[in-house]
């Protein structure tokens, strides 16, 4: 080690402590939202020590720890300090878990000079994940005050030829490593595709979905496991109902029946997921009680979600669960496998046929949208939209981006004040259910009755401006610019 | 931030030893430590191996010209810094007299969010700077040799604190280089903590150990960490930081 220091051996004395044996931990969601913001987490223990490390462009943070973290782990169950101030936000309501677990042999190496002071410290390292190749770095920590002689010594070094400055660090190739894996699973349609390969690629892709999210809601690691699990049904849904006739009817006729079974088993949970993430928010908008006056409220919500839950963690162990998914994979699998059938049309062709006809749906619902007409026609209209955003998602690959990318992102706006309607009304409605089943099992004060009786109004009030909002925002999705980009982005 | 001084008017009474170990023990215990050698002869400097010498001198420094953070230097210890000593220092009462705002302490507040505790080691003398010094710290730590005349300069430090306005730092005298060999260093030790206040039961021994400092350039608590030199700076050490809180 202190053979390759020899190139600055001249001006420094090089001391080298002793070795130190470490395991990092790189963490993240399960969608990687810390590497997306440039952040990185990683758990570092060895004999002496345990401590949460936070790397971000502009800089580093660092929290002792007490004992063992348990993972994974959401903001709040992280330990009090700046590297879960720092982290907290970019998790979300997600949890970390490790991604990658590595071992590390580090020595520290200080630089001393001509008075015997040291002037930097250097850290050598060799990491292994997994039986990998070992990764070794050498990284400068200057002394206050002594940068020149840090920057002298990096210069000696580099120009050695021995040393190269690395593109990435040890996190970013570590968790880029643990990406690539990820994105070589995915099936992705292609042009030229068979349109029925196409639909049972797309199929395959949800199912994965699914299969990925149901270890993490059946272990409630945080909600979003569950969200993403009813995303990918929904799309499957959506998917066979609009082109499941390029499929065998059979296969699409037991996949639309196992899809709805597993989407209903899904909702109460999600549901009351969507009340328990909210309340917080909710009760800034109280404008007479308080927070702690929707405590028995809170209090109810979980205990109805931990009935909701028996009976989605049933489900998702079941046995015919696991024999749909199985055989729903099989046949998928078989007909991708074999390319098709030849009487089986184009991806293109598919795409250009169901997404038109979506789209007119849509049209034809928004058209009948006034500012009175009645809640059933703005829900009509939401079904329909979210319809042709999953299927614009699902032909992306064959579509021109630009204006698809136009396309999505107009819908998306009308989708969000779609959302906001329904919410309104649903959120609403079902607060009066609430509040019965609480008076029924006497867990409600009155104080908790008047705060949810003020949430409801309130959302009464956020639903009729959402619907004004609505009826300003369709015409422009109904223009014939987004006709134009419609027709543009279809192959 | 806490600011603590060593202190004294006569040389030689192990000031420098005093505010480089007890710096060195403060980093250890977990604080950030800055340690300022204001005294132009730059021992304590000299001690951590590091040049003497602030770029723009004490003038610059003590007219805010250039700021206090461009002089610092890491010591080879975590959590210590030093601001080394200059040359210039010899001038900085004049420095300091033609600044009509800046005092050390209102220049020392700038770090009050790096450093937990700022040790001041000063020059053996009543001047402009060390009337700065008193004035900025919390604590005074003030070795005395025990004899008759250190007792007197004690005393006349006493009556110099007490007629501030405002602002009084807690005086911590304590015998150093104490030889209980001597009969006069001995009743010393006994009698004074009997008739006066603020004066440590801790006594620093005169060690060659200690002594060997300028040979080893480096706190004693490093080379000889079991030392009778050592456990005397420690418990002193514990006193101050129960009176730094």
């Amino acid at each position: 080690m202190l053979a390759a220091l020899e190139p600055a051996a001249h001006r420094y004395r090089f001391q080298q402590g002793a070795r130190r044996r470490s395991s990092v931990t790189y963490l993240d969601t399960v969608d990687r939202r810390l590497r997306k913001k440039g952040l990185s987490l990683r758990y570092e223990s060895d004999s002496d020590s345990e401590v949460l490390v936070a790397s971000a462009p502009d800089g580093i943070d660092t929290t002792e720890l007490g004992e063992a973290p348990v993972w994974p782990a959401l903001a709040e169950q992280l330990p009090a300090g700046s590297v879960a101030d720092r982290v907290g936000p970019a998790m979300w309501v997600r949890a970390v878990a490790p991604v990658v677990e590595t071992e590390v042999v580090s020595r520290e190496i200080t630089a001393r000079n001509e008075d015997d002071k040291i002037v930097a410290r250097l850290h050598w390292q060799e990491a292994t994940a997994n039986g990998s190749p070992t990764l070794a770095r050498v990284s400068l920590d200057p002394l206050r005050g002594y940068a020149a002689d840090a920057e002298r010594i990096a210069r000696l070094l580099a120009d050695s030829g021995e040393f190269v400055v690395p593109e990435r660090s040890l996190a970013e190739v570590w968790l880029r490593h643990a990406a690539d894996d990820e994105v070589e699973r995915r099936p992705t349609i292609t042009a030229g595709m068979r349109a029925d390969v196409a639909v049972a690629t797309a199929l395959l892709g949800f199912l994965d979905a699914i299969e990925r999210n149901v270890a993490g809601t059946i272990d409630d690691v945080d909600t979003e496991f569950l969200h993403d699990l009813r995303v990918a049904v929904r799309r499957s849904r959506s998917v066979l109902k609009l082109t499941g006739d390029a499929l065998p009817e059979r296969l699409v006729a037991r996949g639309a029946r196992e899809l709805k079974w597993l989407g209903d088993a899904t909702t109460p949970t999600r549901d009351l997921d969507v009340y328990l993430l909210e309340l917080d928010e909710l009760a800034t908008r109280l404008t007479v009680g308080t927070r702690a006056d929707l405590d028995d409220f809170a209090t109810h919500l979980h205990w109805e979600r931990t009935v909701a839950r028996r009976s989605l963690v049933r489900a998702l162990q079941s046995k015919r669960f696991e024999r749909w998914c199985e055989s729903w994979r099989q046949s998928l699998t078989e007909i991708v496998s074999s390319g098709g059938s030849e009487q089986s049309g184009s991806v293109e062709e598919l795409a250009r046929d169901r997404v038109r006809v979506a789209y007119k749906r849509v049209l034809k619902r928004a058209n009948a949208i006034t500012p009175d007409c009645p809640g059933e026609r703005v829900h009509s209209l939401r079904k329909r939209a979210k319809e042709l955003r999953y299927l614009l998602e699902m032909f992306a690959p064959v579509c021109d981006r630009k204006p698809h990318r136009a396309v999505v992102k107009n819908l998306k706006r009308v989708q969000d004040i779609l959302g906001a309607v329904q919410d309104g009304e649903v959120q609403s409605a079902s607060l009066r259910v609430f509040a019965e089943r609480m008076l029924d099992r006497r867990s409600a004060s009155a104080a908790t009755l008047l705060a949810m009786g003020e949430l409801s109004a309130g959302f009464a009030g956020e639903q009729r401006q959402a619907r004004d909002e609505l009826t300003d925002a369709l015409p422009g999705f109904l223009g014939s610019s987004v006709h134009k980009r419609v027709t543009a982005m279809l192959p | 931030m806490k600011i603590v001084a060593s202190y004294n008017v006569k040389g030689g009474v192990g000031k420098t030893s005093t505010a480089v170990n007890l710096a060195y023990l403060s980093a250890a215990d977990g604080r950030r430590t800055l340690l300022w050698d204001l005294d132009p002869q730059g021992a304590a400097t000299f001690l951590f191996r590091i040049k003497p010498r602030v770029k723009g001198g004490s003038a610059k420094l003590v007219s805010g010209t250039r700021p206090i953070e461009a002089g610092l230097k890491g010591t080879d210890y975590p959590r210590l810094d030093l601001l080394p000593a200059d040359f210039t220092y010899r001038n900085m009462d004049i420095d300091l007299a033609h600044s009509k705002k800046l005092t050390l302490g209102t220049l020392l507040d700038g770090l009050a969010d790096e450093y937990d505790v700022v040790f001041l080691d000063t020059p053996p003398s009543l001047s402009l700077v060390s009337e700065n010094v008193l004035r900025a710290a919390d604590v005074v730590l003030v070795p005395i040799i025990p004899t008759v005349l250190a007792v007197r300069t004690y005393d006349q430090l006493t009556d110099f604190v007490a007629s501030f306005n405002g602002h009084h730092p807690t005086l911590h005298a304590f015998f150093s280089m104490t030889d209980r060999r001597k009969s006069l260093h001995r009743s010393v030790l006994t009698d004074l903590p009997q008739q006066r206040t603020g004066i440590s039961p801790t006594a620093i021994p005169a060690a060659s150990l200690i002594e060997q400092m300028t040979v080893r350039r480096e706190p004693v608590p490093v080379y000889a960490p079991h030392s009778t030199a050592t456990k005397a700076y420690r418990s002193l050490w514990t006193e101050l930081s129960d009176l730094l809180g």
